[in-house]
């Protein structure tokens, strides 16, 4: 029997649906595939023909959020903004979006986006990192910035995201406060980076 | 400019009474300082601005703040002395890295700049801008704070809202918006994450201090210290301010000419403060008028007036610098920021009648003033002091009252007087006080130096009459 394109995506979504339900509910190290195949009504062993490991799991939630976070900031783009303030507006729709997946995305990211870990096609964040690094270039591409930026400078803007996003994981301040103010400072230590002048960056700014 | 915190503590002046004195030598210090920034150039980029402001300002009040301390252990072994500096030195750099006190430290920057006969008029003039330029907020950040408080974006709150500051407050921003109402409001907004870490700090900075061993000072210091972090705390609580903008506006009727914009509470919050928008000039602006004698004289004393009927309400603005005025074109004066408002308990209430009383009736409970005001009692080797301090801070207070007709608050000679009171007083560690006067201090300087710098003229006599619950019969 053909499992149509729409009733795979279907079990992919009630996949995703009863993981989210039980990493917020149980927490990210008292889930398991099975448990999270038995919520979705479906046998482990199928679970494993849509995603490999608990991890891959999260790095889609994940993923699904932020595609979500780029259209946003897309839509709701103001071309007055700083490319400080753009960057900031991308980062921030993310978050927001993951907000109620705090908690076990903290843990997850560990595994997920760990700084020592060597990007690899294989691993389930590389992917997040490839899409959201291509949207940040483009971001700063139309700002007037070289196409291309040095790779030591894409690591630093890399650390600081994961700093932020670590930080934001485990931060109890009402609404995140500590988190804007982190990103705010950590945004402007990379805008400064790039040796740009704000102030001159905001008027000659290319139009899109 | 590049003034690191070891410069400026290796260059503080030696304790050696047979030097210069002290306030002399800050004094060049400071002036140094000031005449490198106005060499400079304005620094365009928006990271370079911030980080050149605060750091100016927090160096200026470093000075000041490490010439206060220093005062407290002059008297010190050489070997105690070195210990207790190396404990300075970490404080004043956990001090100086604090992102708040950067605030609150601006704000004694501010204070600095609005001590003209202390500094050159263009430094003055440069400082001025301090009270206008804070780190700035991109609105995309904005609009988070806003909805953190709301749980709505500035753009679905308002019915416009300016994306651009139009002037900085300490901690935060003001922007202009327009209500669904249609009334034009001034919306302040303050910088997220700055309010909860004070107390921690302030923690961390009194375990700090108290190897320094401060002795029969300590318990004064500690509850001067005190004072600050509850006013800071106070500070950065905007329901507070507006309960004080609130209270303080009921003080005044339209025919004192003196005018405390209206909160609405609807559209504020402990970091969003939405109040009347209230167009007019900051001081500098009004000067650059050419106003005549009677326009300064006539703002001269709606500033006085506003000050005295705080204080017999029990309330001190305590922190009027130039920022916190407007002068409005149809005469009117503006009060703007009560922030920094402190509201007198019984303990503050019956400082205040004893020093009414000293002042205007009997001079001869100056001892028991002492008594109350600095915890220093008839036994105490120091009471001897202290008495002249507060005789010499009398005699310069009621200076302006002593004088038949309108007293002119552009004479310098009475305004040094006070400025070389306040410096004597460091100078000689005579520092203990009620907590209370951390805040009096401050604002007695600061709208007297707001009187020097409007040269205005005022019938302190008519004022007192007015303003004095017990009236004036001098």
């Amino acid at each position: 029997m053909r499992i149509t394109a729409e009733a795979k995506s279907a079990t992919r979504k009630r996949i995703l649906e009863a993981a989210t339900s039980l990493f917020v509910s149980e927490g990210w190290q008292n889930t398991t595939t099975r448990g999270i195949a038995q919520a979705a009504g479906i046998a482990t062993g199928t679970l494993f023909n849509y995603f490999p490991t608990k991890e891959a799991i999260a790095a889609s939630l994940l993923a699904d959020a932020l595609e979500q976070a780029g259209e946003e900031f897309r839509s709701g783009r103001n071309p007055e903004n700083s490319l400080e303030a753009d960057i900031f507006a991308l980062i921030w729709c993310g978050l927001r979006r993951l907000r109620d997946f705090r908690k076990f995305l903290a843990p997850a990211a560990d595994t997920i986006f760990s700084p020592l870990a060597r990007p690899s096609p294989d691993s389930p964040g590389d992917a997040i990192r490839v899409d959201h690094l291509e949207l940040v270039q483009s971001v700063i591409t139309s700002h007037g910035l070289p196409a291309s930026l040095p790779a030591v400078t894409v690591q630093l803007y890399w650390t600081l995201y994961l700093g932020v996003f670590a930080w934001w994981a485990a931060d109890d301040s009402p609404g995140q406060e500590d988190t804007l103010a982190l990103l705010d400072q950590s945004l402007k230590l990379f805008v400064a980076s790039l040796g740009i002048d704000q102030g001159r960056e905001k008027n000659g700014r290319q139009s899109e | 400019m590049d003034v690191n915190l070891s410069e400026l503590l290796a260059a503080l002046p030696e304790d050696d009474p047979a030097s210069a004195t002290n306030a002399e030598w800050v004094q060049e210090r400071l002036r140094e300082i000031l005449a490198d920034l106005t060499e400079r150039p304005v620094p365009a980029g928006s990271l370079h601005r911030l980080w050149t402001l605060s750091e100016l300002s927090g160096q200026i009040a470093l000075a000041y703040l490490a010439l206060w301390v220093r005062g407290w252990f002059a008297g010190a072994e050489v070997s105690q002395r070195r210990l207790m500096e190396t404990n300075l030195r970490v404080a004043l750099k956990i001090f100086h890295r604090l992102s708040y006190l950067r605030g609150a430290m601006t704000k004694l920057g501010q204070a600095a700049g609005n001590l003209p006969r202390l500094l050159p008029d263009q430094v003055t003039a440069t400082l001025d801008r301090l009270h206008f330029d804070a780190p700035p907020m991109h609105y995309p950040l904005i609009r988070e704070v806003v909805r953190n408080e709301f749980g709505k974006g500035p753009e679905e709150l308002f019915l416009s809202f300016e994306k651009e500051a139009f002037a900085a407050a300490s901690l935060g921003q003001v922007h202009r918006a327009r209500l669904n109402s249609g009334e034009t409001v001034a919306v302040k907004i303050q910088y997220p994450g700055i309010a909860r870490t004070i107390d921690a700090d302030f923690r961390n900075l009194t375990a700090l201090l108290l190897p320094l061993r401060l002795g029969k000072d300590w318990d004064s210091v500690k509850a001067q210290f005190e004072e600050i972090r509850r006013m800071l705390n106070q500070e950065v609580d905007y329901l507070q301010e507006a309960e004080s903008q609130r209270l303080a506006g009921e003080l005044f009727r339209s025919e004192d000419g003196i005018m405390v914009p209206r909160v609405y509470p609807e559209y504020s919050g402990k970091r969003v403060l939405t109040t009347e928008y209230v167009q007019g000039l900051h001081l500098t602006d009004y000067l650059a008028t050419n106003p005549t004698q009677a326009s300064r004289n006539a703002f001269g004393t709606k500033i006085y007036r506003a000050w005295l009927r705080m204080y017999y309400a029990f309330m001190t603005y305590g922190d009027p610098h130039p920022g916190n005025y407007l002068f409005l074109s149809d005469g009117r004066l503006g009060l703007i920021d009560f922030g920094c408002v402190q509201h007198y308990g019984p303990e503050e209430r019956e400082l205040v009648r004893l020093a009414e009383k000293m002042a205007y009736e009997d001079r001869s409970v100056i001892p028991e003033v002492v008594r109350h005001a600095c915890g220093v009692t008839a036994h105490d080797p120091d009471l001897g002091h202290y008495v002249r301090i507060m005789e010499e801070s009398l005699d310069w207070m009621m200076e302006p009252v002593s004088q038949p007709g309108p007293f002119d608050f552009g004479n310098e000679t009475h305004f040094q007087r006070g400025l070389d009171w306040f410096q004597g007083v460091v100078r000689s560690r005579h520092t203990r006080s009620h907590p209370m006067y951390v805040y009096w201090n401050r604002s007695i300087f600061g709208f007297k130096a707001m009187l020097y710098r409007l040269r205005a003229q005022i019938d302190v006599h008519q004022l007192l009459r007015e303003e004095r619950p017990g009236g004036w019969t001098g």
